[in-house]
C-alpha cells in the first residue's frame, strides 16, 4: 500500500542539518552559562564577606574604555559577517581585524588592571575572599576572551592567505555567536563586579 | 518472541570481519574510530568495566560490615573504598553506560547515519576514559598521609572542609577533582552532541512527536547535562583554586562557606540522578511496549512528564541538605518541590502499567528486567517521598535508610534498565541472540540478591546505623541485618558473572538474530544486525511513531490514527 | 557528515560517504588530560600534554577544513530489505474495542455533573447515617459533626464528651466545609473511575473501596491522633462510608455515559468548525 512509496515533503524535516553548527553552539553557550552562573552566584554570595581588606570600593576602577572596546567588537564582528555574506572578503578582513584589535585591547587593559591590583594595591587571589572571587570570575571571562582572540587570529590568518570565501559565511557566523556570548557575559560580569557590589 | 522468525539473514557476521586481521590493526581501528556505534560500544564496555571495579569495592565494604567489630580493612582504606565506589559508579560506570546506549541508538532510532559531530563524539569518549584513568592513577600516584599511594577519601560529594589543604594533605583529593573535571568536559561534549543530533539530524518524516521515547528521554538527559554539569565543573575549578592558588571559596577561616560547596555540588548532584535515570526510563518505555504488543500508553503525557521531570529536577537539590539546617522557608520550598517531582514520575509508572494492561505479554529476560524495574521504581519513589519530608529526613538523613533508598533507584531502576537494554539490543549490536536460559538465571539471582541487600538495608538505617562507618559494636543490634545485606551481594556478583559469561558465549555461539528478532517497531530494527557502518543504505521514511509497524501492516498502519 | 553523504550511484558498487576515522580527537583528549595531570605530577607532563593537545587541535582542524575528510564505504548489499509483511498475524484486540479498530479506553465516561451530583447525594446519605449514630449513641446530633471538625481543627486539644455533644457554630461551619469538599472530590473521583472498574463497579466502588479506606484510617489515626481514635466507632464509620459509596455510585450510574473527546481532532475539541482542516479518515473512523 501507500506506506512504502509515499513521498514526504521536505518541510517534514524540521531543522536542516545545516543548522547543526548553530545548535551546537547554543548548547555550548548553555553549558558555559551554567558555569558562569555558579561563579557569579559565588561572587554575589561572598560580596562584602571578606574579613580583611582591600575592598572593591577601595581598589576597583570601572573599566569604561575596555568595556566600550569589547562591546564595540560585537558590532564590528557583525559587520564583518555581513560583508562575508555578501561576498566582500576585503571588507570582511578589515572588520575582522578591527574585532581582533578591540578584543586584544580589552585583554591588555584587563592585564594592566591586574598588574596594578597585584603590585600596587596588594590584592592577589589569596589575599581575601574578594581577591579569590574577583580573579576567578574576571579571569574565567578573560580566559574565554583569550580563546576567542586565538580563534579570531586563526581566521584572520586564513583570510590573509585568501582561504576564506563566501561559502564559509555560515561557519564564521557560528564563531561569531561565541564572540557575542563572551560580550554578553561581560555585561553580567561588569554590572556585578563593578556596579552592583562595589 | 518465538513466532517472529528472522526475516533477513544477517549480511555481516562480526568475527568474520575482524577475526583474520592482526590485533594491532583492530586496536588501531577502534582508537581512531568516529563511528557512533563503535563509540557507543566503547562507552558501554568502559562503563561495565568500571561497574565491575566499583562492584568489587562495594563487595569489600560489605565483607567488612558483614559482622560487628570486623578488621578486614582499616578505617582509612574503608574511607577510600566508599569514595572510590561512589565516584566510580556515578561518573565512570553509570554515565558511560547511558552515554553508550544513547550514542549507539540515537542516530539509529531517528534515521541518521551518525551523530552531528562525530569527531567531538570521539573526543568526549576519550576525555571520559582519561578522567577515569587519572582517578585510578591516584592508587599509585596520589601521595597521601602515609607517603604511599593514596586514593581520595573524602566521600563522593567531597564536602568542605574535608577537602581543604589542611585536612587533605597530598594530592589524593586533586586526583578526584581533576578526574571529574576532565570527564565533565567529555560529558558536556556528549550532551551537546546528543542534543544537536536530535534537533538537526532526524531522518525524513521523523518529527519531534514521532520520536521513540528513548530518544525523547535522551534529549532531556542531554539538556540536563548541559545545565547541570556546568555547576560541577565550576565547583571543581573553585576547589582547584582553593587548593593550588590559596583561594578562599570554601575556607571558613577566611570567611568562606562550607555550605556553599554543598549547594554547588547538589545543584549538579540531583539533576545528575535524573541524567542517569531518564535513559533507564527510556529503555523501559521501549522494551515494555514491544513485549506487551501494544504501543506505549499515553505517549504525549509521557513526553510531557519527562520534560516536567527535567525542569523540576533543577529545583530540588537542597533536599540533600535538610540536616544542614536551612531556614524553614527553604525547607518548605524543597519539601514541596521534591514531593512535586513524584507526580510526573508517578505518571510514568501508571503509563507503563497502562501499556502492559490488556497487552499480550511475553516475559523475555529483557521484559522481566523492565517489569522489575517498574516495581522497584515505585518502592524507591515511596521511600523518596518519605525522605522528602524534612522532619523525617532529620531523623534518617545520612543513615543506611538513605543508602538503601538511592541504591534502590540506582540498582533497582538504572542497573535493571541497563540489563534489560543489554538483552534487548544485544542481537542488534552483535547479530546474535543471548541465551534466554542463562538470562533467566541472571535475572532471578540478581533479583533475589538485590532484594536481600537493599530491602534489608532499610532496617539498620531505621535502627540508627549511620552511613560511612567502617564497623559497629555488636550490642547495637545491627549485625543480623548487615549479614543478610552482605549475603545478598554474593547473589548479585554471581548473577553479573553469569551475564558476562552469557554475553561472551553468545557472541560466538549465539543463535543468529536477523534484523528484527523481537518484531519491534522502531527504526534500528529495520537495518541489518549488526548495522552497517552507514546505518541505512537508504534513509527510511517515517510517518508514525511505529514506522516498522506501518511497513509490516500496510492494511492497518499507525499513521492513519496519529 | 551524514547529511552531506549520499548514496553514490557509481558505475558498479554504490557507496556512502562517512566521516573518515581520525586519531586527532584521541590525541587532543590525551593532551588535555596530561595538561591537568601535570598539576599533580610534574610540569614536564603538562608541557607534553600541551604539545599533544595543540597538535591534536591542528590535526582535527585540518580534518574538517578546508574540506571534511570522508571515506566512501561501499554499500554491501543492495538496500537491505528489512521487512516482509507478516501475512497472517493474529492481532489481539481488546474485548472492549470490538466495534472499533483501535481502542482509546475508556470509550465512554460519565459527565462531570454526574460525579458532582453523586458526591452530594452520597454526602447526604453519609451524614444521615452519622447523625443517626450520634442520636443513638450520645443522644446528640452534634456529636458526629464535632468529631469530624476535630479531626483537623480543635480549639482545645482534649474536648470532653460533654463538649462534643453541644452545638458549636465554628465546628459546625468547619465540619460542613470539610464534608462538602471531601464529598465533591470523592464524587468526582467516582465519576471518573466507575467506568474503569471491572465487572461490578458498585460493589468495588461502594463497598470494597470504602472498607479499604476505613481500614487504612483505622490503622493510621491511632498514630496520628490517638484521642480522636478513641472517639470513633469504627464499625459505624465503615457503615457510613459504605452508604456514601453505594449512594454516590448509584447516582452516578443513573447518568448516561458520553463519548470521550480524546479521539476527536484538536479542532473539534476546541469547538472550531473547520471543514478541510480536519483530515478525512479512510476507515476505522473514530467516534
Amino acid at each position: 500500500m501507500a506506506a512504502s512509496t509515499m513521498a514526504v515533503p521536505q518541510a517534514d524535516v524540521p531543522l536542516s542539518a545545516n543548522l547543526k553548527g548553530k545548535v551546537g553552539m547554543w548548547c555550548l553557550i548553555t553549558a558555559e552559562s551554567s558555569i558562569f552562573l555558579i561563579f557569579v552566584v559565588a561572587y554575589l554570595y561572598y560580596a562584602g564577606k571578606s574579613i580583611s581588606g582591600p575592598t572593591p570600593a577601595q581598589v576597583l576602577d570601572i573599566p569604561y574604555f575596555a568595556s566600550i572596546c569589547l562591546f564595540a567588537s560585537s558590532g564590528t564582528i557583525m559587520l564583518a559577517e555581513k560583508a562575508l555574506h555578501r561576498g566582500n572578503v576585503k571588507r570582511f578582513g578589515l572588520f575582522w581585524f578591527l574585532t581582533l584589535a578591540l578584543g586584544v585591547i580589552f585583554l591588555f587593559k584587563t592585564g594592566a588592571e591586574w598588574y596594578r591590583l597585584i603590585y600596587h594595591e596588594g590584592l592577589t587571589i589569596s589575599t581575601n575572599l574578594f581577591g579569590t572571587t574577583y580573579y576567578s570570575l574576571v579571569g574565567l571571562h578573560a580566559f574565554h576572551v583569550t580563546v576567542g582572540a586565538i580563534g579570531l587570529t586563526t581566521i584572520l590568518l586564513f583570510t590573509l592567505f585568501g582561504a576564506v570565501k563566501q561559502e564559509h559565511a555560515e561557519r564564521i557566523s557560528v564563531f561569531g555567536m561565541y564572540w557575542h556570548f563572551v560580550d554578553a557575559i561581560w555585561v553580567v560580569v561588569l554590572s556585578v563586579v563593578y556596579f552592583i557590589t562595589r | 518472541m518465538a513466532e517472529a522468525q528472522p526475516i533477513v539473514p544477517p549480511l555481516v557476521i562480526p568475527q568474520e570481519r575482524e577475526g583474520s586481521r592482526p590485533f594491532v590493526q583492530v586496536l588501531h581501528d577502534w582508537i581512531v574510530t568516529v563511528d557512533h556505534k563503535r563509540l557507543g560500544i566503547m562507552y558501554f564496555s568502559y562503563g561495565i568495566l568500571a561497574l565491575v571495579i566499583g562492584g568489587i569495592e562495594a563487595s569489600i565494604m560489605r565483607a567488612q560490615l558483614a559482622v560487628a567489630n570486623n578488621n578486614l580493612v582499616s578505617p582509612e582504606v574503608f574511607n577510600q573504598l566508599f569514595t572510590m565506589h561512589g565516584t566510580t559508579m556515578i561518573f565512570f560506570a553509570a554515565m558511560p553506560i547511558v552515554f553508550g546506549i544513547a550514542n549507539y541508538l540515537t542516530p539509529l532510532m531517528i534515521g541518521a547515519r551518525d551523530m552531528a559531530f562525530p569527531r567531538l563524539n570521539a573526543w568526549g569518549f576519550w576525555m571520559t576514559a582519561f578522567g577515569g584513568i587519572i582517578l585510578y592513577f591516584s592508587f599509585v600516584g596520589g601521595f597521601g598521609l602515609y607517603g604511599a599511594g593514596s586514593a581520595p577519601d573524602v566521600g563522593w560529594f567531597a564536602y568542605a572542609p574535608l577537602t581543604s589543604p589542611a585536612f587533605s594533605v597530598g594530592h589524593s583529593t586533586d586526583y578526584w577533582t581533576i578526574g571529574l573535571l576532565i570527564s565533565g568536559f567529555g560529558s558536556i561534549a556528549t550532551g551537546l552532541n546528543i542534543m544537536t543530533t536530535v534537533l538537526c539530524m532526524r531522518g525524513p518524516g521523523m518529527k519531534l512527536n514521532r520520536m521513540p521515547m528513548l530518544v525523547w528521554l535522551n534529549s532531556v538527559m542531554a539538556f540536563l547535562i548541559l545545565v547541570a554539569i556546568g555547576p560541577l565543573t565550576a565547583a571543581q575549578l573553585m576547589l582547584l583554586i582553593d587548593r593550588f592558588l590559596g583561594g578562599h571559596f570554601f575556607d571558613t577561616q577566611a570567611g568562606g562557606s562550607a555550605v556553599i560547596w554543598m549547594h554547588f555540588f547538589w545543584i549538579f548532584g540531583h539533576p545528575e540522578v535524573y541524567i542517569l535515570v531518564l535513559p533507564a526510563f527510556g529503555i523501559l518505555s521501549e522494551v515494555i511496549p514491544v513485549f506487551s504488543r501494544k504501543p506505549i500508553f499515553g505517549y504525549n503525557i509521557m513526553v510531557a512528564a519527562t520534560v516536567a521531570i527535567g525542569f523540576i529536577s533543577l529545583s530540588v537539590w537542597a533536599h540533600h541538605m535538610f540536616t544542614v539546617g536551612m531556614t524553614s522557608y527553604a525547607n518548605a520550598f524543597f519539601v514541596a518541590s521534591t514531593s512535586a517531582i513524584a507526580v510526573p514520575t508517578g505518571i510514568k509508572i501508571f503509563n507503563w502499567v497502562g501499556t502492559m494492561w490488556g497487552g499480550k505479554i511475553t516475559f523475555t529476560t529483557a521484559m522481566l528486567f523492565s517489569v522489575a524495574a517498574v516495581a522497584q521504581m515505585l518502592i524507591a519513589g515511596l521511600t523518596g517521598i518519605m525522605l522528602a519530608a524534612a522532619p523525617f529526613d532529620w531523623q534518617l538523613g545520612n543513615s543506611y535508610f538513605v543508602i538503601a533508598h538511592f541504591h534502590y533507584v540506582i540498582l533497582g531502576v538504572i542497573v535493571f534498565g541497563v540489563f534489560s537494554a543489554a538483552y534487548y539490543w544485544y542481537p542488534k549490536v552483535t547479530g546474535r541472540m543471548m541465551s534466554e536460559t542463562l538470562g533467566k538465571w541472571h535475572f532471578w539471582l540478581f533479583l533475589i540478591g538485590f532484594h536481600m541487600t537493599f530491602d534489608f538495608m532499610h532496617i539498620p538505617g531505621l535502627l540508627g546505623m549511620p552511613r560511612r562507618i567502617y564497623t559497629y559494636e555488636a550490642s547495637r543490634g545491627w549485625q543480623t541485618w548487615n549479614t543478610i545485606v552482605s549475603i545478598g551481594v554474593i547473589f548479585q556478583a554471581l548473577a553479573v558473572l553469569i551475564w558476562v559469561f552469557n554475553a561472551t558465549k553468545s557472541y560466538f555461539r549465539g543463535k543468529i538474530a536477523g534484523s528484527d528478532p523481537w518484531d519491534a517497531w522502531t527504526l534500528e530494527w529495520s537495518t541489518s544486525s549488526p548495522p552497517p557502518d552507514y546505518n541505512f543504505a537508504e534513509l527510511p521514511v517515517v510517518r508514525s511513531r511505529r514506522p516498522l509497524w506501518d511497513l509490516k501492516h500496510p492494511e492497518d498502519p499507525d499513521w492513519k490514527y496519529e | 557528515m551524514s547529511a552531506e553523504s549520499q548514496v553514490k550511484g557509481g558505475s558498479q558498487k554504490p557507496s556512502v560517504l562517512m566521516p573518515a576515522p581520525t586519531a586527532w580527537p584521541f590525541a587532543m583528549a590525551m593532551g588535555t588530560a596530561l595538561v591537568f595531570t601535570g598539576l599533580l605530577t610534574d610540569v614536564s607532563v603538562s608541557i607534553l600534554g600541551a604539545i599533544l593537545s595543540i597538535s591534536g587541535a591542528i590535526g582535527w582542524f585540518r580534518q574538517v577544513l578546508p574540506h571534511e575528510q570522508h571515506e566512501a564505504l561501499p554499500v554491501e548489499a543492495p538496500a537491505p530489505v528489512p521487512m516482509t509483511v507478516h501475512p497472517k498475524r493474529e492481532v489481539m484486540r481488546l474485548p472492549a474495542a470490538k466495534e472499533v479498530q483501535r481502542a482509546w479506553l475508556p470509550l465512554k465516561i460519565y459527565p462531570v455533573t454526574a460525579g458532582v451530583k453523586g458526591g452530594l447525594a452520597g454526602g447526604v446519605a453519609m451524614a444521615i447515617f452519622a447523625v443517626i449514630y450520634g442520636v443513638f449513641a450520645y443522644h446528640s446530633v452534634w456529636y458526629p459533626i464535632n468529631l469530624l471538625a476535630g479531626s483537623l481543627y480543635a480549639p482545645s486539644a482534649t474536648p470532653t464528651i460533654e463538649d462534643m455533644r453541644h452545638f458549636n457554630i465554628g465546628w459546625l461551619l468547619f465540619a460542613t466545609a470539610m464534608h462538602l469538599t471531601m464529598c465533591l472530590l470523592v464524587g468526582l473521583l467516582y465519576g471518573a473511575m466507575l467506568p474503569l472498574l471491572p465487572r461490578r463497579p458498585i460493589v468495588l466502588g461502594g463497598i470494597i473501596g470504602p472498607l479499604l479506606w476505613t481500614g487504612l484510617l483505622y490503622h493510621i489515626i491511632g498514630y496520628v491522633n490517638p484521642i480522636l481514635d478513641d472517639r470513633i466507632n469504627w464499625w459505624w464509620f465503615a457503615v457510613s462510608q459504605a452508604a456514601f459509596g453505594i449512594v454516590a455510585g448509584l447516582v452516578v450510574e443513573r447518568h448516561h455515559r458520553v463519548w470521550t473527546a480524546e479521539n476527536m481532532p484538536l479542532a473539534l475539541r476546541a469547538g472550531i468548525e473547520a471543514p478541510g482542516l480536519i483530515e478525512e479518515r479512510e476507515h476505522g473512523d473514530k467516534k
